[in-house]
């Protein structure tokens, strides 16, 4: 699988590219890390181009969603092809994972907080 | 021969009956006249002992057309009975449009109160018509009747009463409040200047309606004469001013241009939304994101309950934006807060649940609610904290389902390798949401035990247990399910053979595909299908060499998947193998051959695909010109 990176208003985006599974996912979490390592806490995947996802897979991004957890940190998803959302849908990772339908939703969701 | 008026005169007689029945039936047969005489007995029986008579005579006068039932009514204003008097303006507000000449011919009735009464009644209708003699009625020498007209102009809101209703505001001392309030209602920025110049009145009763008509008429270049009313030492004038600025607020979407010292106003603000008031519930949850005092969380906390369901969540995020204060604070508020308010604090915690959290939340998986349960459950996955583990065992074993499909799906995202047996007896729990959630959390785990166990559940007797296995193992994914998918490729029945195909073509590292060639043989065509497309997943082109021969299966659709996907290849080496499907005596075939000569660009095929421009079946001619189209661009 491939990555790149780019950041938009203080958000590190990473774009996916091939299959998410035990060599990926090991790979992504090598990645996310670099970006806790940077104390880049806002963290943006886009999945667009991933149409595969495996139990090794998931179980990186459990793994991913625990550090971001730990570096009180915030991480989105984007753009869920159909298996990939089935897949999110069945195991019930929705219920802990933030997605959105598009990066621009879930860009648009990182406001800065305000206080007196 | 009797006529129609004979009979009314019979009813009309029938209205002093002493028997109750042949009144009322009198009563509901004069109803169904359009004379005048039936209308003026209508209103007799408005006089009618019985309330039931008053009433039914009331509603049918309503529905009157004409001027006649108002002309009657009105002289029912000035009746010695309240009740009458009142019923009368009741059923004139109701006739509307029809009934405001008549009242405006006598609204300089001598009796004044017959004048108040007509102009109350006529602000009820808000007829514009009415407001030419309503604004002669502010200098009525009657002061009840003066004030009444200036809020009767207030009710029909037009901007023609305005000019009027500034003289009043100056000159008639009964009338001016009514005559400030009903500028407010009006609306009109011009009469702004004139208002700002009475925010120095000794009158607080004055000063009151000031204030709130500045704030009805809405414009945001007030606010800063408002302002100073906030630092009042009266708390009256204070919440006036502040509910003044409420109401601009809300008239310019939430913006305003300056700071507010809402601390004060904190506990006013906060009844307001106990007390469900829809305006200040809007603007103090909208202020919300830029006024953090030290005791506004405690406050929002206590207000969960007062809410709807929207403004619920718009606190959960504001509780979630404030972070460990609020957090600190939930906590302390937990165990006494009612089950709606519990549910909105978990789903707030949730989003930043550590270990620590945790261990508090533990003493509420034995909720007495179901929700609560659940929603715990749910904070407990999220955590990701192993020490919940036992915990969501046991509410994986609870009376209620849902709690049980929660508790499942948490034990999977804790990876619970451990659990692994725990998590297959959920696949035989009775309700099918508690199975789902026990095989996404085998997914989620998908350890070589997992695999181990579902390989086994291929052999076992109840067939859909095998279905769910191949299911699951497709969905698992991981290289060590290629082997027992393989073997499920040989399965008795069809359907298991086609999703553990499909499975394969999803994973596609499958290093020995010979099962799969086999199955581009097999009886069914949704397998044979199926393995087409797992093979070209896998193989890539390699696989062309294998499907080719499906290319005049004895199944047309068969055929056509064939062609379709070696179409999608997109290579023109290929295009000799499709070329000769453009004669096949099935249009369908012709259309899924003259689509892949285009997909894999071959111009060769240009002249051959201009034979079938003509061709009777419109939707091969149509196709046909796209792949000519698309094909000469290539050229």
């Amino acid at each position: 699988m491939d990555m790149s990176m780019r950041e938009r208003d203080g958000v590190a985006i990473v774009d996916l590219d091939g299959r998410l599974d035990l060599s990926s996912g090991t790979a992504l979490k090598e990645r996310v890390k670099s970006l806790f390592d940077q104390e880049k806490t806002s963290i943006h995947l886009n999945l667009s181009r991933v149409e595969f996802i495996n139990s090794s897979g998931l179980g990186s991004m459990v793994s991913i969603m625990k550090e971001t957890r730990l570096h009180k940190g915030r991480l989105t998803l984007s753009d869920l092809a159909s298996y990939v959302q089935e897949i999110f849908d069945i195991t019930q990772l929705t219920n802990i994972f933030e997605i959105f339908p598009t990066e621009k939703e879930a860009l648009n969701s990182y406001h800065p907080v305000v206080t007196n | 021969m009797r006529t129609v008026i004979d009979r009314i005169g019979e009813l009309l007689s029938l209205l002093q009956s002493p028997d109750f029945y042949e009144r009322e039936e009198a009563v509901r047969e004069l109803g169904t006249y359009n004379e005048d005489e039936a209308v003026a007995g209508l209103v007799m029986a408005m006089e009618d002992p019985d309330l039931g008579i008053r009433e039914l005579a009331a509603n049918l006068l309503t529905q009157m057309q004409g001027d006649i039932a108002s002309r009657l009514l009105i002289r029912f204003l000035g009746h010695g009975d309240i009740g009458t008097r009142n019923l009368a303006a009741e059923i004139l507000v109701k006739i509307g449009g029809d009934a405001v000449e008549p009242l405006i011919e006598d609204i300089d009735n001598d009796d004044y109160d017959i004048r108040k009464f007509i102009v109350d009644v006529l602000g009820l209708i808000r007829d514009p018509r009415a407001v030419e003699p309503l604004c002669e009625k502010l200098w009525d020498e009657n002061g009840n009747v003066a004030c009444s007209a200036a809020e009767a102009l207030g009710e029909i809101g037009s901007n023609k009463a305005v000019k009027a209703l500034m003289v009043a505001v100056e000159r008639v001392e009964d009338a001016r409040i009514q005559a400030v309030e009903a500028l407010g209602k009006i609306g009109d920025p011009s009469t702004l200047e004139t208002l700002y110049g009475m925010l120095d009145t000794d009158d607080p009763m004055i000063l009151y309606a000031v204030l709130e008509a500045i704030g009805h008429i809405g414009q945001k270049v007030s606010v800063p004469k408002l302002l100073p009313f906030l630092d009042s030492k009266d708390d009256c004038i204070g919440e006036t001013a502040l509910m003044a600025i409420v109401n601009i607020s809300l008239a310019n979407n939430g913006e305003l241009d300056h700071d507010l010292p809402l601390d004060k106003y904190a506990s006013f603000l906060f009844d307001g939304i106990r007390n469900r008031n829809r305006k200040l519930t809007e603007f103090t949850l909208g202020r919300l994101n830029h006024w953090y005092g030290s005791d506004i969380v405690e406050s929002l906390l206590d207000v969960v309950d007062s809410v709807d369901e929207e403004d619920q969540k718009r606190i959960s995020e504001i509780l979630e934006q404030a972070g460990a204060s609020a957090t600190k604070l939930i906590l302390q508020k937990l165990p006494a807060a009612s089950t709606a308010a519990k549910l909105i604090f978990l789903e707030t915690l949730q989003q930043s649940v550590d270990e620590e959290m945790v261990r508090r939340l533990l003493p509420f998986a034995r909720d007495q609610e179901p929700e609560v349960r659940r929603k715990i459950a749910q904070v407990l996955g999220v955590s990701g904290w192993p020490g919940a583990i036992e915990v969501l065992k046991k509410l994986a074993a609870d009376a209620v389902g849902h709690v049980r499909a929660t508790a499942y799906a948490s034990l999977g995202w804790l990876v619970a390798e451990d659990e692994i047996d725990f998590l297959f007896k959920g696949l035989d729990d009775k309700y099918p949401d508690v199975r789902d959630s026990a095989l996404g959390a085998l997914i989620v785990v998908g350890s070589p035990t997992v695999v181990e166990k579902f390989s086994a559940d291929l052999n076992c007797d109840d067939i859909e247990r095998q279905r769910l296995a191949v299911s699951a193992l497709g969905k698992i994914g991981d290289p060590e399910v290629v082997g027992p998918l393989l073997n499920a490729i040989n399965h008795p029945d069809a359907s298991l053979r086609k999703l553990a195909i499909i499975s394969l073509g999803r994973i596609e590292q499958v290093d020995n595909v010979q099962p799969l060639i086999l199955s581009l043989s097999d009886e069914s065509t949704a397998v044979r299908k199926a393995a087409v497309s797992a093979l070209i997943a896998i193989r890539g082109e390699q696989a062309v060499a294998d499907i080719r021969f499906l290319l005049d299966d004895e199944d047309v659709w068969v055929r056509y998947h064939a062609i379709n996907t070696i179409g999608e290849l997109g290579n023109e080496q290929y295009a000799e193998y499709i070329l000769p499907y453009l004669d096949d005596e099935q249009d369908v075939i012709k259309i899924a051959a003259t689509k892949a000569l285009a997909q894999m660009g071959s111009t060769e095929a240009i002249p051959r695909l201009n034979q079938l421009r003509q061709d009777k079946n419109k939707d091969l001619a149509e196709a046909v010109v796209k792949a000519v189209s698309d094909l000469e661009e290539i050229r």
